[in-house]
């Protein structure tokens, strides 16, 4: 006995061995030839099939490989030179201010001699 | 190599509280070189500090959450108290405020002409622009519920679509209010109608600034396939966050806009 799948029933239907041997039946075969490639039409990469691509693609899994990395360098240097310089003028800016501001604050508080 | 046997996220050290807390020293007392010596040097340096303390703390949140993967359920747990005691705080904030108003409304003084609003004010018309802002932030709490659904079914182009609608729903809020304090026929300084005013909305302004903010942050992170269909904190916060602002609008309204009026 011979089985197809009975795309409308969605289930499995007896059928004869003709199906078995010719799939098609005898009606005349579809072309397996591949079509010719056409290089004047740019070709679809698989990435960008999608309808729409919004902001390139997924860079996610090689920043976790990079930030995983362990090198004992802290989270808020691990990119090495952009970190380190902004780290720098954050604390640059940040106990130059202090000083400043204390010095202010010490001749704020200076009482004014009429 | 030694590594952890727990759940927990044991960070690694940070000069971000250091820089934090010294920013906060250099606004305020560059609040107070503004206001008595006419001086905006620590002011500024305090708000650029302050802004690039905020910047590299939350960078470095994400890098440890969705490049490092330490956001176990245990730390996210955390992290949701951590946003619910915040709000809460904020609530308690504008508690303060509605108290002032209240308290200076529901028995004006004489010198107010013993009536709310005050002599010689004449308040908003509730049905105007007031109206169209509560309408403009319902919507964008819609269109936020709409983001979080389709975030939560996998579905890209609908919550950077819903998410774009909710962010340029909280611009037209500002830039409508901004409108509005421009042309209104009262200022801060015109009695405690005018101090109560614009001391409680303008907070809620600046909460809707802040607000549209982090979700202009969430849409970035969108963009670059931070989020996934089941572990999107940073987008639930800012959803919460949204919403408060929404509803401190909504008792803005009733309260200052409508009942005041």
């Amino acid at each position: 006995m011979y089985y197809k799948f009975s795309g409308f029933t969605q289930k499995l239907a007896g059928t004869w061995a003709s199906d078995a041997y010719i799939p098609q039946g005898l009606k005349p075969v579809v072309s397996t030839e591949a079509p010719p490639i056409i290089f004047a039409t740019p070709t679809k990469l698989a990435s960008d099939s999608t309808a729409y691509d919004y902001a390139g693609k997924n860079k996610v899994p090689e920043l976790q490989k990079f930030f995983q990395k362990s090198d004992g360098v802290p989270i808020h240097l691990k990119r090495g030179l952009p970190d380190q310089m902004l780290y720098r003028t954050t604390m640059a800016l940040t106990v130059g201010g202090t000083i400043y501001c204390l010095i202010a604050l010490y001749m704020a508080s200076q009482p004014k001699n009429k | 190599m030694t590594h952890q046997t727990h759940a927990y996220h044991m960070v690694n050290p940070s000069p971000w509280p250091l820089t934090g807390a010294l920013s906060a020293l250099l606004m305020t007392s560059g609040l107070t070189m503004w206001f008595h010596f006419n001086s905006n040097i620590l002011l500024t340096l305090g708000l650029m500090t302050n802004s690039l303390t905020m910047y590299q703390w939350w960078r470095d949140v994400v890098r440890e959450s969705t490049f490092q993967g330490h956001h176990t359920i245990i730390v996210q747990t955390g992290l949701r108290y951590g946003m619910i005691l915040f709000i809460m705080s904020e609530v308690f904030f504008f508690a303060g405020f509605f108290w002032a108003f209240y308290h200076s409304s529901l028995a004006p003084t004489p010198s107010l002409g013993g009536y709310w609003p005050p002599a010689g004010i004449n308040p908003l018309n509730p049905m105007e622009v007031p109206l169209l802002n509560t309408l403009v932030l319902l919507a964008s709490g819609v269109s936020i519920t709409w983001t979080h659904h389709s975030l939560m079914e996998g579905n890209r182009k609908h919550s950077l679509q819903a998410l774009l609608i909710t962010i340029f729903l909280g611009i037209y809020f500002t830039l409508l209010q901004a409108s509005e304090y421009l042309e209104a026929p009262f200022t801060i300084s015109d009695s405690i109608y005018g101090s109560t005013f614009f001391v409680a909305t303008g907070f809620h302004g600046l909460h809707v600034m802040i607000g549209t903010t982090f979700l202009t942050i969430c849409l970035l992170r969108q963009l670059k396939f931070h989020f996934t269909s089941k572990h999107h904190f940073g987008f639930e916060a800012a959803a919460w966050y949204w919403h408060f602002v929404d509803v401190v609008w909504l008792f803005l309204y009733i309260s200052i806009y409508w009942w005041g009026s």
